[in-house]
């Protein structure tokens, strides 16, 4: 399993390593781990960024040296994110469930955000 | 609900029922609380305008969304713009003669219609009608005092609320035709809690002794541990979190509504 676990090359990003460690994901979900890698591996190459240029990208350092979020990139981030799902064929619940599993790797790397809420009929 | 369970009970609830609206009579009882706060001069701070979600448009909708508050705007089924009126001076000597007329401000302790009229307007409330910064500051922590009470409310009649920044203030004014000299302080959203009501238990705070003092700013409060255990028999201090189950609450709740983890 660790094997499956170790065999996509995003776990070896920090920022990767930091999202699976904060959300907890069950030992037995190494296939949803390896899915959601997937896409995050696709909204990174779409972005042209690895993850940890990814959230790099979303922080910016202020005049006083401090790193800090940059609501503007921010911003930019959370509307890609609804077009990547959007221009790869997804809609209604799955396409705000994804939209959140790309959120939640930035969220767990310190960029507070939040998306819409499915209800799901 | 009895006071002091109120006052323990109240947190800020996040998850709520977006399929239960808020009973009409409910959202009364929170006014009127609101209504009944203390306010100084007895003045009308507080304005407030209640909307249902649902009969918020889209276009609205999408603009009260910032990157720390959306997900609440969606499970929230009512939402209450809480403003304070700039114009609360005005008339504020007649309410102030009414409460002389009343006796609740008396002779005894000084009061009386002439000095209102001669005095108190000129010399203080008419400055401070003409001073923005004393009137901001009057009017977001008296309509503050308002506000808690909408919240104590809605916690006793076994809702859920949360105070949220106050985004698109523009947008709202246009859309709700909100009056030039009304300025935003909070939204309060409301809805029934989907939570268990713990809601991740009670918020932690600081002692007494690091808060408050006695005598002198050198001498910390010191508790009288009877109270302290009484205060826990009534409700107001209650069990802070984590709770064994909450992480798996959240996670579920969050897999409910497709969000993240």
């Amino acid at each position: 399993m660790s094997a499956t676990k170790k065999s996509h090359p995003y776990f070896e990003y920090d920022s990767v390593k930091i999202w699976i460690a904060g959300a907890k994901y069950p030992v037995d979900a190494t296939n949803t781990q390896e899915s959601t890698l997937e896409l995050l591996e696709k909204f990174c190459v779409a972005q042209g960024k690895n993850p940890d240029e990814l959230v790099q990208s979303c922080l910016r350092t202020t005049s006083a040296g401090d790193l800090t979020i940059s609501a503007k990139a921010r911003r930019e981030i959370d509307a890609s994110i609804d077009s990547f799902v959007t221009e790869n064929g997804y809609s209604g619940h799955q396409a705000i469930m994804l939209g959140n599993q790309i959120r939640e790797f930035l969220i767990h790397n310190g960029v507070f955000m939040q998306g819409k809420v499915s209800f799901r009929n | 609900m009895e006071f002091k369970r109120v006052v323990g009970t109240r947190r800020s609830v996040r998850w709520l029922k977006p399929w239960r609206q808020v009973e009409r009579e409910k959202i009364q009882v929170m006014l009127e609380a609101a209504n009944r706060a203390s306010r100084s001069m007895n003045a009308d701070y507080p304005r407030a305008l209640v909307v249902n979600r649902d009969q918020v448009s889209s276009e609205i909708r999408e603009s009260l969304r910032n990157p720390t508050t959306s997900v609440e705007l969606d499970l929230a089924p009512t939402y209450i713009f809480w403003y304070f009126d700039l114009g609360y001076v005005d008339g504020v000597q007649d309410r102030l003669k009414e409460l002389v007329d009343q006796h609740a401000l008396s002779p005894s302790h000084g009061w009386s219609h002439a000095y209102v009229d001669s005095f108190l307007w000129p010399q203080v409330l008419k400055p401070i009608a003409d001073n923005m910064m004393a009137l901001m500051f009057m009017g977001a922590t008296e309509t503050g005092i308002a506000i808690c009470n909408s919240l104590n409310a809605a916690v006793d009649q076994g809702l859920g609320t949360c105070l949220h920044a106050f985004t698109a203030p523009e947008k709202v004014k246009q859309a709700f035709g909100v009056p030039d000299t009304w300025i935003p302080v909070w939204l309060q959203l409301v809805g029934y809690p989907l939570e268990e009501p713990e809601a991740g238990g009670q918020r932690p705070r600081r002692p007494l002794n690091k808060l408050f003092f006695e005598g002198n700013c050198d001498t910390p409060w010191e508790e009288d541990l009877e109270v302290t255990e009484s205060l826990k028999q009534d409700g107001m201090i209650q069990a802070p979190g984590p709770f064994s189950y909450r992480e798996e609450e959240v996670r579920m709740l969050s897999q409910m509504f497709g969000l993240p983890r």
